[in-house]
């Protein structure tokens, strides 16, 4: 991979275009309507749910069809302890990123143990098993109709105060994220997913990396989950259900899941591209379908991967350079 | 009480019966060709559809409810053999994500192209007349069809058994499964043995969908319940397995209805507690084999 070149390459200019999208960020509700400061909250948590599951996906080359499962978790266990004002604020969220913490304790010990599309399906199970609980248990989660009416504390209760909330958590934990990929922890990751048996040889001690990359990718899933509550004041079932997991992985292979930015450029092209379309057409699914069949079989790079491959071939215009440096890996 | 119980044994069996149709489509392609069709909803979807038009179209022709049922049969077995070939084809060798993808876009096309054609509203056909009302056996009274359907069900179970067993393209494709390179160097056309497995397992996916019309009004939404059925059937059963499926079925349809007798409240749980159970104690499946990591 030519990762490593990349980010010192770009080092500088990275950090700058960084610090000037973070300025626009922040002085956004200044221009933009409450709809659409709504609309950005959106993408701001399905991006830190896409990059998170990215951590797995695109990190460590598993993947798990039921990412929701922590998702809703974290906005269940959040939304249930406000709902029946069994702890402030910033108790509940405390206390609800302990509870995503444990949840993906006990289901990382179960999952370290299998492989390949097993290790996807159990994932799966356990998602299923979440929805069933929140969809079946009336007299506390309200079952079908999901939990209305959560109290958020006033100060975030407009869309410019939620917004701003949710902006500073996202990117604190993209931040976490970024920084745990390029950490040795993160590096050791990759080894695990390109070569399995080679990881194993040099010592890497491979079913405890991957325990904590269920649990630190399932923690910052469960943030979302929790941010999505904060946004919507409501939990439902169907923050568990597989079609939200198949949300997030779609957004990583829009986005291209060989890089960090993949998950967050795939979350807002996805949101947006749902609310055009929404606009004109009840028949979403059919663009949703199409698009998810052409990135699969024509852009297996996604977004972010089409683009930086361009964008190298012009930076490398006119120099040899090993032309499958940037492909995904075998 | 007594009555009770068996009656729901038997529409529990029935129902087993309908997602073990669609769960061994599906066992035999994850088998053979690796790939996990998340699509196979949607062409159990499609067969319930293609079967109440047919058979409603041609009321009047004697048989016309069967003419239905082997019709949306072939038709689907049509459409998987085009759907493998436009688009399961590029990605046979890739990561499975790709192909949990393209499966699954297709399911989303095909929400919306069912939706289109038969609009939101439930329809519904009527099975023949000999085959409705309830039967008594030694003075339980139970539904024709329920039991028609579970009679069909080990019928087909036994003959695809045998089919797979005995019959040399039964051999084909199980050496495929095995070896593919070593069957390629034998002389067999493998992208062809692909297509016609992919076909054979979609047939009985709109098999599945065609016959349980009667019982059950066609939806949009029913390709999603069915799929995670046949998911939990196939992961239970094992992969590949096709005697591992029939049990699995037959195990899932009886705790689905004595869930629903006993504790209605928490049944929609207990299918997913027994995969939880299985995946956690033996993740290759009852009648699976092990993996080698």
């Amino acid at each position: 991979m030519s990762e490593d070149r990349n980010s010192t390459f770009l080092s500088w200019r990275s950090g700058l275009a960084l610090s000037l999208l973070l300025v626009i960020f922040y002085l956004l509700p200044l221009f933009l309507a409450d709809n659409w400061l709504n609309l950005i909250t959106e993408m701001l948590i399905m991006a830190l749910a896409g990059a998170a599951l990215n951590l797995l996906l695109g990190d460590c080359g598993i993947i798990s069809f039921g990412h929701a499962g922590f998702f809703a978790v974290g906005a269940y266990t959040f939304g249930l302890l406000l709902y029946y004002r069994l702890a402030s604020f910033g108790a509940a969220f405390l206390l609800a990123i302990a509870g995503v913490i444990l949840f993906s304790l006990i289901v990382g010990w179960f999952l370290i143990r299998l492989v390949e599309i097993y290790f996807s399906l159990l994932c799966l199970a356990f998602s299923q098993v979440v929805w069933v609980i929140v969809s079946v248990w009336y007299s506390v989660t309200g079952g079908d109709d999901g939990l209305n009416g959560i109290p958020i504390p006033g100060l975030l209760f407009s869309a410019g105060g939620s917004y701003y909330f949710v902006l500073t958590v996202v990117g604190v934990c993209l931040l976490l994220l970024f920084l745990i990929r390029e950490s040795p922890f993160g590096y050791s990751l990759h080894a695990i997913r390109d070569n399995r048996k080679r990881s194993g040889f040099i010592g890497i001690n491979q079913k405890l990396h991957i325990y904590i990359a269920i649990v630190i990718s399932g923690l910052f899933c469960g943030i979302a989950g929790i941010l999505l509550v904060v946004l919507l004041h409501a939990a439902f079932p169907g923050y568990a259900s597989l079609t939200k997991s198949g949300d997030f992985l779609f957004v990583c292979l829009l986005g291209g899941m060989y890089h960090f930015s993949g998950p967050i450029v795939g979350s807002f092209l996805y949101i947006l591209l749902h609310f055009i379309i929404h606009r004109y057409t009840e028949y979403w699914p059919i663009f949703l379908g199409t698009g998810l069949t052409v990135i699969a079989i024509f852009f297996r790079g996604g977004v972010v991967g089409f683009a930086m491959e361009k964008y190298q071939s012009y930076l490398f215009r006119g120099r040899t350079r090993n032309a499958s440096a940037d492909r995904e890996p075998a | 009480m007594f009555e009770v119980i068996i009656f729901q044994i038997v529409s529990g069996l029935s129902e087993g019966m309908v997602v073990f149709l669609c769960a061994m489509g599906m066992t035999l392609i994850l088998g053979s060709l690796k790939v996990l069709n998340i699509a196979h909803g949607s062409i159990y979807m499609l067969g319930a559809y293609l079967g109440v038009m047919i058979s409603n179209l041609l009321t009047g022709i004697p048989g016309h409810f069967y003419l239905g049922i082997v019709l949306s049969t072939i038709l689907c077995a049509l459409f998987g053999g085009l759907v493998e070939i436009l688009v399961i084809r590029p990605i046979y060798k890739l990561n499975e994500i790709y192909q949990f993808v393209t499966t699954y876009g297709v399911t989303f096309i095909m929400m919306d192209v069912t939706k289109i054609i038969w609009g939101g509203a439930p329809q519904t056909v009527n099975q023949p007349a000999y085959l409705q009302g309830p039967v008594s056996l030694s003075g339980i009274l139970l539904p024709k069809y329920n039991l028609a359907l579970i009679i069909f069900g080990i019928a087909v179970f036994v003959a695809m058994h045998l089919f797979i067993n005995r019959s040399r393209f039964g051999l084909i494709i199980r050496g495929v499964t095995v070896d593919r390179l070593v069957m390629s160097i034998f002389g067999t056309n493998v992208p062809q043995t692909y297509t016609l497995v992919f076909m054979i397992g979609c047939g009985l996916a709109g098999l599945g969908g065609a016959i349980i019309a009667p019982l059950s009004a066609v939806s949009p939404g029913i390709d999603f319940s069915v799929l995670v059925k046949a998911f939990i059937v196939i992961i239970v059963g094992g992969f590949g397995s096709l005697n591992g499926a029939f049990l699995a079925s037959v195990i899932v349809g009886l705790t689905n209805a004595c869930g629903i007798l006993f504790a209605p409240k928490v049944a929609l749980g207990f299918p997913f507690f027994i995969m939880l159970v299985v995946l956690i104690v033996r993740p290759w499946g009852l009648l699976g084999k092990p993996i080698r990591e």
